[in-house]
């Protein structure tokens, strides 16, 4: 394991931001942290960077503990932490060599160029970081993350405020990193649809606590689906799907649908039975029930 | 190893951001400016504060050179300079945690000690540079522009002539003892730079302790007497001991003495304790807080 947590916690006063959470990241995956905008995301990457000091719990990076061996584990360790913040008055290649030697290195021009060059920016190497644009930033910071050749790399929410190609770009970075370059990510985003496409394995966090965590082509197979079931009487409908064989499938019944989980494969059996019934159907949306679950989580929060 | 490594990139950050250069043109403008205005109307503000003296003596030379003139400004520069110090000294770290940097710094393999006390002694090397700039300016240029002599220094109940061949002895002093005070107040700016989020807080609280601990200084009552021994402004223009000379039984000047020396030496040790003090508090907050900017 790259990573191991173990009953972690974080209180903030009597504010508990991180409640007893535990996982581990194996070595060589990309690792998606999910959660919505105040779950404890960023806290427990500060955590695992040392940048808090976890209330209880243990973290242990490359097998060592954080707490006793903080300079070691991040000689291997890169990481953004929310906004990749640079020191705009310099240029690309000074931020690079600043942090190079931040790390105890010294790297010559052609190296720091071609790290550059693996973000795509070696173009641009010598303006100043104040003219860049977001996604340029957060190339930047990603190679700033990387300067050191570390092992793992932690990247906080590296898609946020990015226009639809940053995010592209980003998203192509973090699958290179990993495929190309054998690293190991840890991901966090407070969108699904962004961890499915490039995670291995992956945590959902809420008010700090784990939810579930797997792996995420276990976790979101396509065979198992929540159906939303829109009729001309919901309620009506509800109580002949609760006389049915799907009763212990019913999740929920709002005045928009009718939520029950199943397979894919039993929509048209479904829906068969419902026009059989006299239902009034309107239509059958299907969504994977553990996006469904977390979208139930966002809107929660929304509300 | 470390320590040398952030000392430089530290110092290579001081330098290569646009913001401190604000204090050394704001020294230029100032010690210019106090030049430009005894050039012009000097011997007419001289011959009013000597009005008295000149009944009596007759007094030859060159009163208004080098040596006054840089007398003169570092009594008005070093009782200002505390603010550009610590603009510099109170942004190293929480302007470092403002824009975000702070966070990326300690992602990588650095001590957090190593790293706060990089960072002092870079603002150390930013305050020594600052100084020797007001010293170039107020010493240097005043000394081209105005010529040099024996120094006279008037106070309130006696005048002082210093030969001009002690003189530059007693000025390298007083930078010496001018740096010690700075670096006090770069200090309490740093410490208070832990805890803030931005550089204004900082800035504003030393400034605010200087000008608090100062009154206390001024206001002659039984209740601060006690205290202002310990405080570190009734220390900060020690340097001033450096130009008052011993005299011997006949009331001739010894060369090369300093009048009360031990008072000079006990100010100079208040202030690097002080700076010990708040070095070494800063370390401890510094280890034990949470980034969280």
């Amino acid at each position: 394991m790259h990573i191991q947590v173990d009953h972690l916690t974080k209180n903030f006063g009597s504010f508990t931001s991180v409640d007893n959470l535990s996982f581990s990241v194996s070595e060589g995956e990309v690792y998606g942290f999910l959660g919505q905008n105040g779950a404890g995301k960023s806290t427990t990457i500060r955590m695992l960077l040392s940048l808090i000091k976890p209330t209880s719990g243990s973290i242990k990076i490359f097998g060592k503990s954080i707490t006793e061996d903080r300079e070691n584990i991040l000689q291997r360790t890169g990481a953004v932490v929310e906004k990749p913040d640079l020191y705009k008055y310099l240029s690309a290649f000074e931020n690079m060599k600043l942090f190079s030697q931040y790390s105890g290195l010294s790297l010559s021009k052609s190296e720091i160029m071609r790290q550059l060059a693996v973000v795509g920016l070696e173009s641009r190497a010598h303006d100043k970081v104040k003219v860049y644009s977001q996604g340029m930033k957060q190339r930047l910071g990603i190679a700033v993350a990387m300067v050191h050749n570390p092992d793992l790399i932690i990247l906080d929410e590296p898609t946020n405020g990015l226009d639809p190609q940053g995010i592209t770009d980003i998203r192509n970075l973090i699958l290179m990193l990993s495929r190309e370059k054998k690293k190991t990510v840890v991901v966090s985003s407070h969108l699904l649809s962004e961890v499915e496409q490039i995670a291995d394995s992956m945590l959902i966090i809420n008010q700090g606590k784990k939810i579930v965590e797997g792996k995420v082509n276990e976790l979101l197979n396509p065979g198992k689906v929540q159906l939303e079931i829109e009729t001309l009487d919901n309620f009506s409908a509800k109580e002949i799907l609760m006389g049915s064989f799907w009763s212990s499938s019913l999740v929920d019944t709002t005045k928009d649908c009718v939520l029950i989980d199943a397979e894919r494969s039993m929509i048209p059996e479904l829906s068969k039975y419902l026009v059989e019934q006299g239902v009034g159907l309107v239509g059958i949306k299907s969504v994977n029930s553990l996006e469904a679950y977390f979208l139930s989580l966002t809107s929660e929060h929304a509300v | 190893m470390q320590y040398s490594r952030i000392v430089n990139i530290e110092v290579y950050k001081i330098f290569r951001n646009p913001r401190t250069y604000i204090a050394f043109v704001v020294v230029a403008v100032v010690v210019g400016l106090i030049q430009l205005g005894f050039y012009t109307d000097g011997k007419t503000y001289l011959s009013f504060g000597l009005r008295s003296l000149s009944d009596t003596f007759d007094l030859k030379g060159k009163i208004l050179n080098g040596y006054l003139m840089a007398f003169i400004i570092l009594q008005v520069l070093l009782v200002n300079l505390p603010l550009l110090v610590s603009l510099v000294a109170g942004d190293m770290v929480s302007g470092e945690a403002s824009i975000g940097t702070l966070r990326l710094i300690l992602t990588k393999p650095v001590s957090r000690t190593v790293l706060l006390l990089g960072k002092f002694t870079a603002a150390s090397v930013y305050t020594f540079v600052l100084l020797l700039w007001m010293a170039l300016w107020s010493l240097g240029i005043s000394m081209l522009i105005f010529g040099v002599d024996d120094m006279l220094i008037l106070k309130s109940d006696m005048i002082t002539q210093i030969l001009s061949s002690d003189v530059m002895w007693r000025y390298v002093a007083a930078f010496g003892f001018a740096i010690i005070a700075m670096l006090t107040v770069a200090a309490l700016a740093f410490f208070l730079s832990v805890f803030a989020e931005n550089s204004l807080g900082p800035i504003m609280g030393s400034m605010s302790i200087i000008i608090v601990f100062t009154i206390m200084n001024t206001l002659d009552l039984p209740i601060f007497n006690r205290i202002n021994p310990f405080l570190f402004t009734s220390h900060m223009l020690g340097w001033k001991g450096f130009f008052d000379i011993k005299v011997n039984a006949n009331n001739e000047q010894i060369v090369g003495s300093i009048e009360n020396l031990p008072a000079v030496l006990t100010s100079a040790g208040i202030l690097i304790l002080h700076i010990i003090a708040l070095l070494w508090a800063s370390v401890i907050v510094f280890k034990r807080k949470d980034i969280l900017s």
